[in-house]
């Protein structure tokens, strides 16, 4: 066992404490400079923020986005329309469904097309059961780094209740490709009402519990409240959308604001927060869960039978038998695997509501097969840029659930 | 004198195009696409897939577009229904017959018929009747297979056996959906421009041996170059993949090939992946381009000095850049000697058309660079003079006993190992028309631009380059860094160039997304 004396000189180097002069046991005065990422356990995706500390409080941050190299806008050129589809699985890589909606409704646009009503249907309980899955995550991981692993677990669980579901779906966990220009892939499993149901019945104590557990936990409230805070004007300053817009009173929800698909025939509410810290950024993706879940037991009720595809030979594949059997459906099916779909010269913005905010595609056609050019309006991306102001004057502890609370996904922001 | 005009309305915009121009290149001036098969820019018109019929004010009949000459005040629709009908209509019957071949079909991805179905028609089939068989597999000729089911008897590649190559080899025989394509009674589809007629095909029916089953044509990339087969110099599309050229094809060039090549410089591709040299060689062993550089001084070092005992061979069979390069270095060493050397000439292969007897790609544009720098160059004698001490030679052509070589000093700059250069004390590895940026100079002096498709093999370099390495060596500066430099100081030299322009680099077209090349 080591005496008193040698732990001194451990912890001290060679000087005892009585040794040292007046300067060297002052803390030093002067700022310093420290890295934060670009891979660090605590950063949601690649980014480094280069932090200027004084002390433990942060005086300024440079936050430096764009170490992914995603490339997606650049790579989307290089691709048919249909296979860009799993290049947006890629963009927000815990709510793909949101995105594929987005890219086959903005070529949907250009080709004037309109999806079936089941098509319409089927879309939206996708992109729900998505937006479960990213505020799940998102919450959850939140409360995994101020220390509430349970909750993480608990969510976690859930989360792959729905990637389950999702899974049987598409029939891939996390990057689905489900949806095609015209439609979705195929039509949903026969049992997919009974599923979705019981695990809609399995989360919604799941999601109780965890509110239990965190909503007037002290430690999760002091980490979170008044943290990160943002006024209104600041949000529309910046363009933030989404939760963290909502958090801050701005009562914008494209879903109900802009609707697309078919959200006018679904009852929902759009929650708001009123301090716009982190605390409400997390109560309104609690409550936008429990939106989605109403959301997807009517469309469960609604859903009309039918095709899930257009009948329509520009977008859609022939039937495999008729491929095999004759030249024309044979040439077709070549054409679009080997050409890509003939989209019409134009150009369109099309956006819906992404796990994070407004999620937009714009589009140059020029009547080949492949986009001329996609520009992806990422909410992560607008997000990312407030962060700088959001953890100013923060210890750097706070700057885990501020960025845990903006959500920055790396596969979206660095587009 | 001015050409005399005709303006005409085509789909309500007016274009003015020169008087006999047909309907259907009046309507592709304006962008507008009229689908057909038969018709093709450099063969004669017969109107015979009736594909491309359109609607003429006061004119009761639709008329095929490429027939129909141009006329002052004529009124055209090509997007009526009446027209639009018959033109899908028309497709339905050719595909009506139409065997599944796609997947194991070559001109997938490059087929006209797919083009047309999917940009005019794209409908389901409406017919459920067995569909008429043919014989699949018709060996027509040396070069050629033909699947008469995949024909739709348009014609195209009888009237190029008729026009371009003179020789009346290919018929249609029989009547209505039994019509197929043969051989015209004792005759085989081998006159030396019968590859011709795979790329007017506008479907698989005529397959060329050469590339059948070889590579998917969308996944292949094309690099604008010039044949080296000839000194006619006839524009080609190397077709290349994953570095090397798996067809060439003609490039249209109204002043030189029109849209034709010769059977045999298409397969002059072959010839690019024969014996390479992928290293520098000293003494037949492979070395590193420092080791060799020195070694070549080493050698002949001495006898600079006494430039007189000093031969340097140009070659007609490697570019001008390369040319130029050294024979700009003989003259800066005053070398005693400068010859040139190719192949042999071919007489009985100059068939007025495009063949040629002579049969290096460069011969004119290395007299002219001799002459421009006023070097005296001679064609290599049969025997080299007995005070010859060592001797640089560009190429691997010499057309001369080369057993003589071996008592010289030998230094080669060369692609492949063959003729002399196995008897070459060092050889530096160079670059092969294919996978260099530069130029060469056809029969008529026309100087052409090759693009380099890919990368050469190993450590093989531009052969300027590599003389550049030798000169700076032997203390002679050579201030190149790029192709297009050697080329500047290159017509400054030649008075009948002066005028010449370094063509910007040509980037690999993607032929998937090229669209039909029919």
């Amino acid at each position: 066992m080591a005496t008193e004396a040698t732990l001194k000189q451990l912890v001290l180097g060679r000087k005892d404490v009585q040794d040292l002069s007046d300067t060297e046991q002052e803390l030093p005065p002067d700022l310093m400079t420290v890295n934060m990422g670009p891979s660090h356990p605590a950063m949601h995706g690649t980014v480094r923020i280069v932090l200027t500390v004084d002390g433990e409080r942060i005086v300024k941050s440079d936050v430096q986005p764009g170490y992914l190299h995603r490339c997606f806008e650049k790579e989307s050129e290089h691709a048919t329309y249909t296979q860009v589809f799993p290049y947006t699985d890629r963009l927000n890589y815990v709510s793909p469904m949101i995105n594929n909606v987005g890219w086959a409704m903005a070529i949907e646009k250009l080709m004037q097309i309109k999806p079936t009503p089941r098509c319409e249907y089927v879309r939206v309980i996708v992109s729900e059961m998505s937006r479960l899955t990213d505020h799940l995550t998102c919450v959850g991981a939140s409360a995994m780094e101020l220390g509430a692993f349970t909750a993480f677990l608990y969510f976690l669980k859930c989360r792959e209740w729905l990637y389950e579901l999702l899974e049987k779906v598409s029939g891939a966990r996390l990057t689905h490709s489900y949806l095609r220009i015209g439609g979705v892939a195929k039509d949903l499993p026969d049992d997919f009402d009974a599923d979705l149901t019981k695990c809609l019945d399995q989360i919604v104590p799941v999601i109780a519990e965890v509110e239990v557990m965190l909503n007037n936990n002290k430690i999760f409230r002091d980490r979170m409240a008044g943290v990160g805070a943002m006024t209104k004007a600041e949000a529309l300053a910046t363009g933030c959308v989404g939760p963290i817009a909502r958090a801050c009173g701005v009562d914008y929800d494209v879903r109900r604001d802009h609707p697309y698909s078919i959200y006018p025939e679904v009852e929902f509410d759009v929650p708001l927060g009123t301090h716009g810290d982190c605390y409400d950024r997390y109560l309104v993706r609690v409550e936008e869960m429990k939106q989605s879940i109403r959301i997807l037991r009517q469309c469960l009720k609604q859903i009309p039978p039918g095709p899930v595809m257009v009948d329509d030979p520009r977008v859609s594949l022939p039937p495999k038998r008729d491929t095999y059997n004759t030249i024309e459906s044979m040439i077709r099916h070549f054409k679009h695997i080997m050409d890509g779909i003939r989209v019409p010269p134009g150009e369109v913005y099309v956006f819906v509501e992404g796990g994070n905010g407004e999620l937009g595609f714009y589009v140059v056609a020029d009547g080949t097969g492949r986009p001329y050019k996609a520009y992806c309006r990422s909410p992560s991306f607008v997000h990312l840029s407030t962060a700088s102001q959001l953890i100013h004057g923060h210890l750097i502890a706070d700057i885990v659930p501020i960025f845990g609370m903006i959500n920055m996904i790396g596969g979206e922001c660095d587009k | 004198m001015t050409q005399e005009t005709v303006t005409l309305t085509i789909d309500g915009k007016s274009v003015t195009v020169p008087k006999g121009t047909n309907v259907l290149e009046a309507a592709r001036t304006l962008g507008l696409d009229i689908s057909a098969f038969c018709y093709h820019p450099g063969l004669s018109i017969v109107a015979q897939c009736r594909q491309c019929l359109v609607s003429i004010e006061k004119n009761p009949k639709l008329q095929p577009s490429c027939q129909q000459v141009v006329a002052d005040g004529m009124v055209v629709h090509t997007t009526d229904a009446h027209s639009t009908l018959a033109r899908a209509q028309q497709l339905e019957f050719t595909l009506l017959n139409h065997p599944i071949d796609c997947p194991i079909c070559d001109k997938a991805g490059e087929c006209t018929l797919q083009k047309l179905y999917f940009d005019h028609d794209n409908r389901d089939s409406r017919v459920d009747v067995p569909k008429v068989r043919k014989d699949k597999v018709v060996d027509v000729g040396p070069h050629i297979v033909l699947d008469q089911e995949r024909c739709i008897l348009c014609s195209r590649c009888i009237r190029t056996c008729d026009e371009v190559a003179g020789q009346h080899q290919l018929e249609f025989a029989f009547r209505s959906d039994h019509e197929t394509l043969t051989t015209a009674p004792g005759e085989a589809l081998d006159n030396p421009y019968s590859l011709n007629t795979v790329d007017v095909c506008p479907v698989g029916a005529l397959t060329a041996k050469d590339f059948r089953f070889t590579m998917r044509a969308w996944e292949l990339e094309a690099t604008p170059s010039v044949c080296n087969g000839c000194a006619t110099g006839c524009n080609v599309e190397i077709h290349h993949k994953h570095g090397r050229a798996w067809r060439l094809v003609p490039r249209h060039n109204p002043d030189v090939n029109k849209y034709w090549m010769c059977d045999e410089g298409r397969f002059t591709y072959h010839d690019l992946r024969e014996h390479r040299i992928a290293a520098p060689l000293v003494e037949g062993l492979p070395s590193s381009w420092d080791r060799a550089i020195a070694s070549a001084v080493l050698r002949i070092g001495s006898y600079l000095k006494e430039p007189q005992h000093v031969a340097v061979v140009l070659s007609a069979l490697c570019s001008n850049e390369d040319n130029f390069a050294l024979a700009k270095l003989a003259k800066e060493w005053k070398v005693g000697h400068v010859y040139f050397a190719g192949k042999p000439s071919v007489p009985q292969r100059a068939d007025g058309k495009l063949r040629v007897a002579d049969v290096n790609p460069n011969l004119t544009g290395i007299k002219a660079i001799a002459d421009g720098l006023k070097l005296g160059a001679m064609p290599l004698p049969p025997l080299l003079p007995p005070t010859m001490k060592a001797a640089i030679v560009l190429g691997d052509v010499l057309a001369v006993d080369t057993h003589k070589l071996k008592e010289v000093e030998l230094i080669s700059f060369a692609a492949h190992e063959r003729g002399p250069v196995p008897h070459a004390k060092v050889v530096f590895p160079i670059a092969d028309w294919a996978e260099l940026a530069g130029t060469i100079t056809n029969l008529a002096g026309r100087v052409q631009r090759m693009h380099a498709a890919f990368a050469p093999p190993g450590q093989a370099i531009p052969g300027w380059e590599a003389i550049v390495r030798l000169a700076h060596a032997t203390g002679v500066r050579l201030p190149w860094t790029h192709a297009r430099e050697v080329f500047k100081d290159m017509i400054a030299t030649v008075p009948a160039w002066k005028d010449l322009q370094w063509a910007r680099e040509a980037r690999p077209l993607q032929l998937r997304f090229a669209g039909s090349r029919g």
